[in-house]
């Protein structure tokens, strides 16, 4: 499916006009097939023992309770069961849809207002721009969360800030607050995917056909009508790879977390990624944590699926 | 039928953006030369250039960086070959099988870390692999393949078929034709591929974390730790970060073009 939402054509090769069908060359044919089985087995290997043999081990792991050292036991579906039983374990898909809030939707909404302001033209100096809209994307995640570190930091620009402006009461220690914690988090997810959303949506609005626009003009249609009829429709393959994305980083956030506030204060801001992280080094209880990792791939799995079908659907 | 007014719009847009994207950045770069600990702004005279100096020591980050180094430059080198080889079998030369193949490898750009890392670690455990650089860099090489082979697949293809056809009647072996002709004229590719995956590695933090301890830690783990131990030293922590972002972000003003197109071109990636 990756492959539909960039519009390889899979089948580019295949449907080639034929040659002109004689023995010989067939069976060369199918001696290079068998050549590049041999080309393909050193990148394949590698792949399935990284991969996926430990992903058919994570979900045989996944039934059983094993603390890392001693024998482990079957207990079937327990792992499992503990993400309906468990209210910290619970709590954690709570704060990754809070996240989802400020991965996805907020970026987003942000990236789409920009491009339906934005004229469908050429701008001059639009390369710098970019440059610095895919700046959050090149930074690794322990820097940024040492950026964010000093902005929420008690006597941080945010803080100074709000108290410069008279508003004192609302200063406060961001990451160490029991509710602020978690959207103080989340705005930096904002901050880190909304210009990536921006410049995936305004090469997409360049694609739509200037023929659409005028048509809708000539309809009678103002900005507003012209953005939902015309620009929205045209992104809908852009919107589904911004979203598939950001919901999966919301998802799978750990670097962010475990940099800053470790989960805390108290469980607040734990996510799934750092609940795994605990369970399966902290204090071992390896066949949850393995659960905890079977149900995140599935999720992402489940997303991008539905995610792909509903923008392909007409 | 694009006015000034319009024009004016579009820059206010852009730049209030610019401007949200760069303030967060600012503060750290003003914090990390700042002589005072809580990071305030000084004036340009008083800035601390020390702080680099002093950040880099205490940190240890000779070690760390140099460990990073060698990681990233390992696996670059062993996915960009991993890339050729399944590229070029699945693209030009098709593979035994590969209607099931292939589907499986795509899979593979889907299944995050945190799917396998359980059983990784443990396994690599009892094979004497955690807390080794061959094992850390085996991990992001078998990460890597699928993008790879997706990437250097749909580069392979994109080169013209005569070219291959020509060069087969010349009865040129496939080794040779890949390594004479298809990798040449697929080098812009390759460039990317070099870039990206340079970047995913140094920046990697989880893999690091899991895998790697003491006198083998990589710069953004040993960034981390460092970090906790000066919590009341913000402008020592802002220079440490800056050292650890350097070389990624020096790559970017370098190459930006290539970083921006290989990345919305591989967004399917992650």
């Amino acid at each position: 499916m990756p492959a539909t939402v960039t519009g390889t054509p899979a089948s580019a090769r295949e449907t080639r006009p034929a040659p002109a069908t004689d023995v010989r060359r067939r069976s060369m044919r199918r001696r290079t097939r068998w050549i590049g089985l041999a080309f393909a087995a050193l990148p394949l290997g590698v792949y399935a023992i990284v991969v996926l043999v430990p992903l058919a081990q994570s979900v045989q792991y996944s039934f059983y309770k094993w603390d890392g050292v001693s024998a482990s036991t079957w207990v079937g579906f327990d792992n499992y069961v503990s993400f309906v039983t468990d209210p910290v374990l619970r709590s954690t898909l709570g704060h990754v849809l809070v996240l989802i809030g400020f991965f996805a939707l907020l970026p987003i909404i942000l990236g789409l207002l920009s491009a339906a302001l934005l004229t469908r033209a050429k701008q001059p100096g639009m390369a710098v721009y970019r440059w610095i809209f895919f700046l959050p994307q090149v930074m690794t995640t322990v820097v940024i969360a040492l950026v964010f570190k000093r902005i929420y930091a008690p006597d941080g620009p945010l803080n100074e800030a709000l108290r410069a402006v008279g508003l004192d009461s609302l200063a406060r220690t961001w990451l160490g607050d029991f509710t602020w914690a978690l959207p103080a988090l989340g705005l930096i997810g904002t901050w880190v995917t909304f210009g990536f959303c921006m410049v995936l949506f305004i090469s997409g609005t360049s694609a739509i056909a200037p023929e659409l626009y005028e048509a809708a003009r000539m309809d009678g249609a103002g900005p507003v009508r012209e953005f939902f009829a015309v620009t929205l429709p045209g992104l809908r393959g852009q919107l589904a790879i911004a979203l598939t994305l950001t919901i999966t980083a919301a998802l799978r956030t750990f670097d962010l977390v475990w940099i800053t506030t470790h989960g805390g204060p108290g469980t607040s801001t734990l996510t799934p990624a750092v609940a795994l992280y605990k369970a399966a080094f902290q204090n071992p209880q390896v066949g949850l944590a393995a659960a905890i990792g079977v149900v995140m791939a599935a999720l992402c799995l489940v997303i991008a699926v539905v995610i792909t079908r509903v923008s392909e659907r007409d | 039928m694009y006015s000034k007014m319009e024009r004016v719009v579009n820059y206010v847009v852009l730049t209030i953006m610019a401007a949200l994207v760069l303030f967060p950045v600012g503060t750290f770069v003003v914090s990390a030369l700042s002589p005072d600990r809580s990071g305030k702004p000084v004036a340009f005279s008083q800035l601390k250039w020390d702080n680099f100096a002093t950040a880099w020591q205490d940190a240890g980050f000779s070690r760390a960086m140099t460990v990073s180094l060698i990681i990233a430059v390992c696996v670059v080198a062993g996915q960009v070959l991993l890339a050729l080889l399944g590229g070029y079998a699945f693209g030009v030369l098709g593979v035994v099988g590969d209607k099931v193949l292939f589907p499986i490898v795509l899979l593979g750009m889907m299944i995050s870390l945190e799917a396998i890392i359980v059983p990784l670690y443990y396994q690599f455990r009892t094979m004497g692999l955690t807390n080794t650089l061959p094992g850390i860099i085996l991990i992001h090489l078998g990460m890597g393949v699928p993008f790879g082979i997706f990437w250097m697949r749909a580069a392979f293809r994109a080169l013209p078929r005569s070219a291959f056809e020509s060069a087969e009647l010349d009865g040129a072996g496939s080794v040779r034709m890949l390594r004479s002709m298809a990798a040449p004229m697929a080098r812009p590719a390759i460039y990317t591929l070099i870039l990206l995956s340079f970047m995913w590695t140094w920046n990697d933090y989880f893999l690091s974390l899991v895998f790697l301890h003491g006198a083998n830690q990589t710069a953004t783990v040993a960034l981390g730790v460092f970090q906790g131990k000066y919590v009341t030293q913000i402008n020592l922590m802002a220079a440490g970060g800056l050292i650890v972002a350097a070389p990624v972000l020096v790559l970017y003003v370098a190459f930006q073009r290539k970083f921006i197109s290989g990345m919305l071109a591989g967004a399917i990636k992650e």
